[in-house]
């Protein structure tokens, strides 16, 4: 079957119910990203805590995950987030979602509580829960090998330590080191009792052309690997982007008191590290280095953030602190960015001892590691830090200017967003908070790409000045909606058109993918409407939360403190110029000026079924 | 005579070609059910893909009770009319080449000269060559060396 199954998992009764989701939704959300959202503006109440029984979590696939769509691996994990208590959302590679797909099963939708540690077991058209007393404190890499040890050849989805013990920004983990990493999705396993998901599946995805689809594909591999991004990406992977942003003086360090750090993290030192690049199912590209301190990684936001933004200049520390973080199941983004604030606090005298137990410093890759354990126990300091930005309330509101975060949700881009204004209109307004894997356009960053090419993508009008505010509504209204689409086709961003390259799949291909696989004929139009609606619905979701343009706003210091290095210097984000290009994105999205989705369009999407 | 060889250094796990197997197969996009298998495991660290070797004295065929095996230009073909799927040659094959499933038996037949997994693997991990004898050296030590990664 091409079409895959829904499970629906109460812990709470025990109870499974095997669903179909209506091709007429499918058709308006595609899978993934996009129906999860559908699913979670439907099935969560407004105002609940996240780590309540009430939260509903899911797991799903994307329409065109585990076929042979280039890099088709993906799924998204959703639920209301602990960290922001917003719409919390995390999309994630590896090998799970595939073999989820080959069960039978599109998308598992999970609510209420177990009474004691489970997980669920799903085999072809079935899922089971059963007891996991004795996966129950396990790291990340312990429980899938015993998974696979008990269960034989299965793919796991499961939390650390850290989700067990409700940390904020727990992350989910599938494989050495895939992560639906952000909106601590990993807590809200933890608070269901629910340890892992261990899957394996026989039956194959039938596709409704496999001429077409074979030939299709054929075509757009070789477009892809002509590319010199794609080299490049397959022999260094992401750090790459590290030394791209350092060079202009865009790397957030030390809690952005600098903005440019030392070399010595560039790709060419972290490739020494570098045993072997693997991909993941599906993938073309193959970002993913196998490093030889036995784990995965670095990615450019461990990078930056565990190295630059913590003050660490050893590549094997960094790599160190980043398989910590995959063990316990923390989310590096988070983790990055709020040690390095809690070490800027101590530095001004805003904590002292006795809360953190202990001197703090820029720079103590010791101290990072232990901090790291710590909060993942829940430990001392540690527990305070497990509760991420909500420590504004106990630090004081001082402490909140020197906090990278949006909506709650710390910074993930390790890059400094001052300089580029379409990157700091883009975390402002993305729908699970500061983040840049919503809309980030980072042909931004290429600076002598000729302006054609950028009209080309985005439209008239975008001066090819990174620094100008002029037109880049366009540019992040242009990536949000594309991305939206890709993750609710589960084909990873790095083959997006607009994310690292001027080329790749855009509305075209993905019209004849998506035609190829089910047959479904559908004009780039329609498909450009999929993405604006998932990114209305989650809008939806969180204006339901209380989120309004207050909101969409920056950290202090992007606005009030001028970079201090490189071609960077001197800049900042000027109030009133952000205050219009918010004004102007608003107008592209028809949201009200107070950045609500429209009374007539929340009818409209709420009459949807 | 051309043969498919493997370097499991460039292999990065994808299964790119065990779905384009399958999927111009049997029309489904489904890893388990292809002619080349990927044996991957991330946490032990390796990635290796198993093609039949088309051996010179090929198990399969000599076991084979019903004469289904033969030889042909080089590369051992399995009669689906004559094999009444048994699966001893799925048992038998020391290099675990021959796939079942379900009621299937999946024996690479070089695609008639067109071999899919070298075309849609994006690393040049199985290529197809002709043959010479370094490359035949290859073809040996990689029999071996699978060998010693099963009996792990
Ligand atoms: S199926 Fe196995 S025994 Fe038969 S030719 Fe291929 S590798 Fe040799
Ligand atoms: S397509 Fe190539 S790289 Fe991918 S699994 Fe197959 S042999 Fe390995």
């Amino acid at each position: 079957m091409f079409k895959g199954k829904l499970g629906i998992i109460d812990l709470s009764k025990n109870k499974i119910t095997i669903k179909q989701t209506p091709d007429s939704l499918k058709k308006l959300f595609y899978g993934g990203r996009g129906l999860n959202s559908y699913y979670l503006y439907k099935m969560i109440k407004p105002g609940i805590d996240s780590l309540s029984p009430e939260n509903v979590l899911i797991f799903g696939t994307g329409f065109l995950t585990g076929t042979l769509a280039p890099n088709s691996s993906r799924f998204n994990v959703s639920a209301k987030s602990p960290e922001t208590e917003i719409l919390g959302d995390s999309n994630c590679g590896g090998y799970f979602a595939a073999e989820l797909r080959y069960s039978g099963f599109e998308r598992l939708i999970i609510k209420g509580k177990a009474k004691k540690p489970c997980y669920l077991y799903v085999t072809d058209n079935k899922i089971e829960i059963k007891d996991s007393k004795y996966y129950w404190g396990m790291d990340t890499t312990d429980v899938q090998q015993f998974l696979k040890k008990d269960l034989g050849p299965v793919e796991v989805a499961c939390c650390g330590l850290a989700g067990e013990n409700l940390v904020r920004f727990a992350c989910v983990r599938t494989g050495v080191k895939n992560a639906a990493g952000r909106c601590g999705l990993g807590a809200v396993m933890g608070s269901k009792n629910l340890k892992a998901i261990a899957v394996r599946g026989t039956q194959g995805i039938q596709i409704k052309y496999p001429e077409e689809m074979l030939e299709t594909v054929e075509q757009l591999k070789e477009y892809i690997m002509n590319s010199k991004i794609t080299s490049i990406l397959g022999s260094v992977g992401t750090p790459l982007l590290y030394e791209v942003s350092n060079a202009i003086g865009a790397i957030r360090t030390k809690n952005s008191q600098l903005n440019a750090w030392s070399d010595s993290l560039n790709a060419e030192e972290i490739e020494k590290l570098v045993d072997k690049m693997i991909g993941c199912s599906s993938c073309i590209v193959h970002c993913r280095h196998r490093n030889k301190l036995g784990g995965e990684g670095p990615e450019y936001t461990a990078v930056g953030l565990l190295g630059a933004n913590l003050g660490i200049e050893d590549p094997a520390d960094v790599i160190e602190l980043n398989n910590i973080c995959n063990e316990l199941g923390l989310d590096i983004s988070s983790s990055g960015t709020i040690l390095a604030w809690a070490f800027e606090l101590y530095e001004k005298g805003i904590i002292d001892k006795k809360i953190t137990e202990e001197k703090l410093c820029f720079g103590d890759f010791e101290l990072a590691k232990r901090l790291l354990y710590k909060i993942s126990r829940r430990e001392g300091f540690g527990n305070i830090l497990a509760e991420s930005t909500k420590n504004v309330k106990r630090f004081g509101e001082k402490s909140k200017n020197y906090l990278t975060a949006i909506k709650g949700l710390p910074q993930s881009d390790p890059h400094d967003c001052r300089y580029i204004k379409a990157f700091a209109l883009g975390i402002a307004t993305s729908s699970r908070g500061a983040d840049h894997l919503r809309s980030r356009p980072t042909l931004e960053i290429f600076l002598r790409l000729p302006q054609e090419v950028k009209e080309r993508i985005y439209g008239k009008g975008i001066p090819n000045d990174p620094t100008s505010y002029i037109g880049k509504e366009k540019t992040v209204y242009f990536s949000d909606n594309i991305f939206a689409l890709i993750d609710s086709l589960g084909i990873c961003k790095f083959i997006c058109h607009g994310f690292n390259s001027p080329h790749f799949v855009d509305y075209t291909w993905m019209k004849k993918l998506i035609y190829s696989a089910s047959g479904w004929t559908v004009k780039e139009k329609e498909l450009e409407s999929v993405g604006k609606r998932v990114i209305d619905i989650e809008r939806m979701f969180n204006n339901r939360e209380g989120i309004s343009r207050k909101d969409d706003t920056l950290p202090k210091r992007y606005f009030d403190d001028p970079m201090p290095l490189k071609i960077s210097k001197g800049h900042c984000i000027d109030r009133k110029e952000f205050d219009k290009l918010l004004t102007r994105y608003y107008n592209l999205r028809g949201w009200t000026n107070d950045g609500q989705v429209k009374k007539e369009r929340v009818k409209k999407l709420e009459a949807l079924a | 005579m051309k043969y498919l060889y493997v370097y499991p250094e460039k292999c990065t796990g994808c299964r790119e070609c065990s779905l384009a197997c399958s999927l111009s197969k049997f029309g489904e996009c489904n890893p388990k059910k292809a002619a080349i298998t990927i044996v991957r495991d991330e946490f032990n660290r390796y990635e290796f893909p198993i093609v039949c070797f088309q051996c010179e004295d090929p198990i399969c065929l000599k076991f084979c009770h019903q004469n289904a095996y033969q030889i042909k230009d080089g590369i051992v073909i399995r009669d689906k009319d004559k094999c009444i799927g048994c699966r001893l040659c799925a048992t038998l094959c020391p290099y675990n080449a021959v796939t079942t499933f379900d009621d299937e038996i999946v024996k690479c037949d070089l695609c008639d000269g067109d071999p899919k997994c070298v075309k849609y693997c994006s690393t040049g991990a199985i290529q197809y060559l002709d043959e010479t004898e370094e490359l035949e050296k290859r073809r040996k030590d990689m029999a071996e060396r699978f060998l010693e990664i099963f009996k792990k």
